[in-house]
Parts: C-alpha cells; structure tokens; sequence
C-alpha cells in the first residue's frame, strides 16, 4: 500500500478525492436544510477513511453526493467534488456521470441484500453492466467476476448462474462487493458494509475489504459507526455530527486521544469485550433531526457536557489542533 | 417431472372447480321469478288450447316433463355435461347451445382480444410514463387521462362514440357486425367492411380498459422505482435503456396475472358494447339469453366463461413460473 508518512502535510498529487465547500440541502414544507453543511475533505489516495457518527449524521447523504446521485428532495446546494484525472463532478454532464459511476468510484450499500434484478442471472446481470461501459471484451467481466467471487471465498460458478434468492444475505453482501469491483474502480465507497452480517461474517468481509483495498491500490471510503471496523480497518477517520465534520484525524490518534466531546463520547459508548458492561456510556440524549440544526453556534451543544456561552454564540471552525489532526471545538480539551 | 405433477394437481382443482360453479349456476338459475314453460304454457292455455295438449305440446318442444323435479333436472344435467352435451336452446327451439354459442364466440373473442391487446399496450406504456416522468407534466397529463377514462363506465362511452362516430359525424357506420349488401367470404370487400364495423367497439372496449392498466402499471412502476437494485443499477452506470427494462419487466409481473384473467373474462363478452353495437358476440348472447328465460343457454354461457377464466388462471400460474425464476423451485 502506498501511504505516505502521516505528518508530512500531502500534497496535492496524493489526494484522490477532495471535497470543498460541500452543502446538500432537503426542500421540505417549511423549508430549505441542510443535511451536509459547509463540508471540506481531502481522501487520501491508497488510504481507507472511515466515516463515523451516529444514524442522521449525513453519512450516507455524504457517500450519495461522492457519486453525484443525491435524490430528489435533496440536491447538491454549492461545493465542489474533485477526483484525481476526473475533475469536479457536480458539474459532469448526465452520460459522464453514468460512465463515472462503476468506472471511476463504485458504492457497496447498507445492508446490500437487495441490490440485483431478481429477475436476471448475477453473470446476466454483469454482462449488462459490460454493455452499459461499452466494454470491448465483454466476457473479460465474467471472468474478474468469477476471480473476484473466488477472492471472496464463493463458489464462482455457482454465483455466476444464481438469481439473488438463491444466494444468502452474507453471500450478497459479497456480490454487491463484486459488482462494485467489477469495473476496476479506484475510489470505493462502502456504506456500511457489515451491518447485515453475522458476527463472523462481518470479519471476513473486513479481511476481504483489507486484502483487495491493498492488492488493487483502492482508495477506499468506509462509513460505519462501529468503531471497532475504524480501529481494525481505516487509516483515518472523519467524525461527523449533523452534516458537519467534527473531528478529522489519523485512526491511532483519535482512537487514542479523541479532541472533540462528541468524539470522545462515541469512544466511550464501545461496549468492551471483556469487563463490566456499564463501563459503556451511552451518549446522552438523542442526534438532531435535521429541522433542529442550529444555524449559530455549535452543533453539538446540547449534548455537550463542556457546553460554555460562547458555543451558543459562535459557530466553531475546524481547525488543525495537532499536526494533520483538526477539530471544530471552541474549548482547547486535552485527552 | 416436477412441473407435469403441479399441472396435474392444479387441473384436477380446476375440473372441481368448474363442478362447483356449474351445480351452483343451475340452482341459481332455477331459483330466478318465472321460467320458461309455464309462459308458453299459459300463452298456449291463452290461445284456448286444452290443457292436456298444451302440456303435451310444451313438453315436446322443451324435451321435458315440466313437472320434474329440480334435482332429477340436476342430475340429467350432469350426465348430460360429462358428454360435453349442454343440450338445446329454448328461444332458438331445435338448435343445440354449443351450436349458437360457437357461432357467437368468434364475434367476441376479435372484438375483446383485440380491444385488450389494444389498451394493455398502450395502456402499459402510458403507466411506465406517468410513473418515470411522474414529476413531470407529460407524467402527470398521462395520469389525469387514464383516471379520467378509468372513471367513464363501459356503456356511456360506448353511446358516446356511437353518437359522435355515427350520428353527428358519419364516419363509422352503425350496428351489424358488416354490411349486409355485401356477400360474406373471404373477400377484401367483405373483410374490410368487417373491419369497419368493429372500429368503433373495439375502440370503446379499448378505451374502457386503457385507464386501469395505466393506473395499475403506473403503481407498479413506482414501487419498482423505490427497490434497491434500481438505485444500484443508476450507481453502477447501467444505461438509461437497460435500467428502464429492469423497471418495466418487474413492474409488469404484477401485471401478468390480470392480463391472463381478462383474456379469460372475455368469454363473457361485453354486455353493454355488444348491445350498443348491436355486435352478435357472447355478451349479447348472454342478455338475450336472461331475457328468453332460455336455461340451457344461460347455463352453456356462464359454464363457458367459468371454464374460460379458470383455464386462464392455470395458464397464468404455469406461465408465471416461467417469466419469475422466484416461482420456479415452488
């Protein structure tokens, strides 16, 4: 894998994917919100990023925009997503899109059970896939699937000529992941891949993830809220809260020593392994709808234990408070 | 192996079923004010005829003792059906019911198939537009024209066009399923006057249908819309063309089972078309039959179309496990 020493700021030639000024919005009956507010990010190329937060923190709505395919009622309000050798893609016009998505970057969903035509065999459903990408070689895509299904410990031919029911949920866990790789991509997205698995299941497919994000030179981005995936998975993690980014730096240190209280509290609420279970804190209170963001002011302050006058008044920016690690928390906190 | 004994299992329900309907269909119809022997009986006893040789004459013409009791009827019934023989018309005296019933058949079977086959297409298609561009004003004019057909009934529309196609502008000629002038035979003259004629039932068959398959289609379409797998065929690249015909052969299943049924349905033919029309089909056959109080006619008519949709309904689980690989290992 190729990584380059953490604290050497990046320049620009290794960032695969960068996100500036990212804001998606929701029309509803009372009015215009933001479920992605005022984002900035730059992917690391070869790096696996995990996205962590609680459900409704924009996650997913995050990983929809990285494919411009945001649904109706929301929609891309302003921003721009860069790719390496791709450009801005908010502004692709709609076949570019469509070649850019399998091509460039690829999205596992959440849960992944239902993602095929169940009507049609998985090879069929490759082979339009090859069509769809004007493929030369159209059976070339039968055989990375077969190679890719192998990788992933399935029987190839036996998934080749199976229509979804016939496969198990791990099993189609697996052949949305094929699907997505199918293609040879260099960005991949994986809404969080191992919710809808067995415990055992989950780990293979994270075994998976590792081995294949490292053989083919991915850049791969992992929204989860299971921080043990981001401790055996990712390089960094971006801590989300109400669309916004709230702490950003590499797995070990936040892991080890979280800055923001929000952060902090999601690392506490890990349930251990071993110990009494109520060393585990839930956090208190529940996460904003997204008519309840405040537009002064930090996010968090609810929720927030530290909360002083200032987080009501001024809306914190996020700041580099260690080299390559930046936080968006009015109150310098140490570990 | 598999199949031939779900075939066998779902035929022999069918031939029960058909049992069931028939037995129930003849009671039913017994159980209607009035029958038909004693109105010729007392038009017989009008005309001064004494009555022993009315009663003689009445049960000459009808094949039976009037005075029979409905469950010996019954079972002469049956024994007659398990022949395939269901017996002589009373209105049409002498002539027996598969007879007539064959003679009116192919009038509705052109007029109805072509009148579904019609508006199912159009009528799909119309759906898979009012449910794509639902945001759209060419969505939702789709959606306004099928609920405002939809909302029609059968008979006004048929009157309707009937009015306008014959009567105010004449462009259609109106009843009789051809010109009489014209000797029939497989001449373009007589084939085109044909053709003519049924234009305007066809039509209003079609239109009639239209609105629900394109309401239908239009729910099933939006519902496929919100799967999974179409969002995850957009996010994989699939062409426009591609990701449309996963929509459309998903959405149709639904569909199918209906379709199946009204080709089955149309053994009954069209009351109110056929007798606007004054067309020489099933329906009309049926209206007249109720009207003449003419039993073994009626009885043939409903036994048809029961045997009719029954039939469709195991045709459309076989055909079902054909086009819904899910249905196949059941």
């Amino acid at each position: 894998m190729k990584s380059a020493p953490l604290r050497v700021p990046l320049s620009d030639s290794e960032i695969e994917v960068s996100i500036r000024g990212l804001s998606v919005s929701y029309q509803t009956s009372t009015g215009l919100y933001d479920a992605i507010h005022d984002l900035s990010l730059a992917i690391h190329r070869g790096s696996i990023t995990a996205i962590i937060g609680e459900s409704g923190s924009g996650k997913s709505t995050l990983a929809m925009a990285m494919l411009n395919s945001v649904t109706f009622p929301g929609k891309i309000r302003t921003g721009a997503i860069d790719y390496a050798d791709v450009g801005d893609i908010t502004g692709l016009n709609a076949e570019s899109l469509r070649r850019f998505r399998g091509e460039h970057a690829a999205m596992v969903f959440q849960a992944s059970q239902d993602t095929l035509n169940p009507l049609k065999r998985v090879g069929a459903q490759l082979l339009d896939m090859a069509r769809s990408h004007g493929l030369r070689d159209r059976k070339a895509i039968l055989r990375e699937g077969s190679l890719l299904a192998e990788r992933m410990s399935l029987p190839a031919s036996r998934v080749m000529a199976a229509y979804q029911h016939e496969l198990s949920g791990g099993m189609r866990q697996r052949v949305s992941m094929i699907f997505a790789l199918a293609l040879k991509p260099r960005v991949v997205l994986l809404d969080e891949p191992t919710t809808a698995l067995d415990v055992l299941s989950q780990s293979h497919v994270l075994q998976i993830v590792r081995a294949i994000h490292e053989e083919r030179h991915l850049t791969t981005l992992l929204i989860t809220h299971d921080m043990g995936v981001v401790a055996e998975l990712s390089d960094r993690v971006v801590v989300m809260y109400a669309g916004r980014i709230m702490e950003d730096a590499p797995s070990r240190d936040l892991l080890r020593a979280p800055r923001h209280p929000y952060a902090k509290a999601l690392i506490r609420a890990i349930p251990r392994l071993t110990g009494p279970l109520d060393r585990a804190q839930a956090l208190p209170g529940a996460p904003l709808e997204l008519r309840q963001i405040p537009v002064v002011g930090c996010v968090f302050r609810d929720r927030c234990t530290l909360r002083q006058s200032i987080c009501d008044e001024v809306t914190p920016t996020l700041r580099e408070v260690a080299p390559d690690h930046r936080t968006a928390c009015h109150l310098e906190v140490e570990a | 192996m598999a199949f031939l004994k779900v075939f066998v299992r779902k035929a022999i329900g069918g031939l029960v079923m058909i049992f069931v309907v028939a037995s129930f269909t003849f009671f039913l119809i017994r159980l209607m004010p009035g029958n038909p022997v004693t109105t010729k009986l007392n038009a017989l006893l009008a005309t001064g005829t004494p009555y022993p040789i009315a009663l003689s004459k009445v049960s000459v013409m009808y094949g039976f003792v009037p005075n029979q009791p409905v469950w010996q009827q019954y079972l002469t019934y049956l024994g007659e059906l398990a022949h395939f023989n269901l017996g002589e018309s009373i209105s049409y005296t002498g002539v027996s019911v598969t007879h007539i019933i064959l003679s009116a058949a192919p009038w509705t079977i052109i007029m109805v198939l072509t009148g579904v086959i019609v508006s199912f297409v159009l009528g799909v298609l119309a759906g898979v537009i009012a449910a794509v561009w639902r945001n759209s004003w060419i969505g939702q004019s789709s959606t306004f024209l099928a609920t405002f057909l939809h909302g029609i009934p059968q008979f006004m529309l048929a009157l309707v066009l009937a009015y306008v196609f014959t009567t105010v502008w004449r462009v259609f000629p109106f009843g009789a399923p051809y010109n009489a002038a014209i000797q029939p035979g497989w001449t373009p003259a007589f084939i085109g006057s044909l053709a003519k004629h049924a234009v305007l039932p066809v039509a209003a068959y079609a239109i009639s249908g239209y609105g629900g398959w394109a309401l239908t289609m239009r729910s099933s379409v939006t519902s496929v819309l919100g799967d999974e797998f179409i969002l995850a065929a957009e996010l994989r690249g699939l062409t426009r063309g591609m990701r449309l015909r996963y929509i459309a052969r998903n959405a149709f299943l639904p569909l199918f089972t209906t379709l199946t049924l009204s080709l089955g349905f149309m053994f009954g033919g069209s009351v109110f078309i056929e007798s606007i029309f004054d067309y020489p089909g099933l329906g009309n056959l049926l209206t007249t039959s109720i009207g003449a109080e003419d039993y073994p006619l009626m009885q043939g008519a409903f036994l048809l179309i029961t045997t009719a949709v029954i039939v469709a309904n195991l045709l459309a689980d076989l055909l079902y496990t054909a086009i819904d690989p899910r249905i196949r290992r059941a």
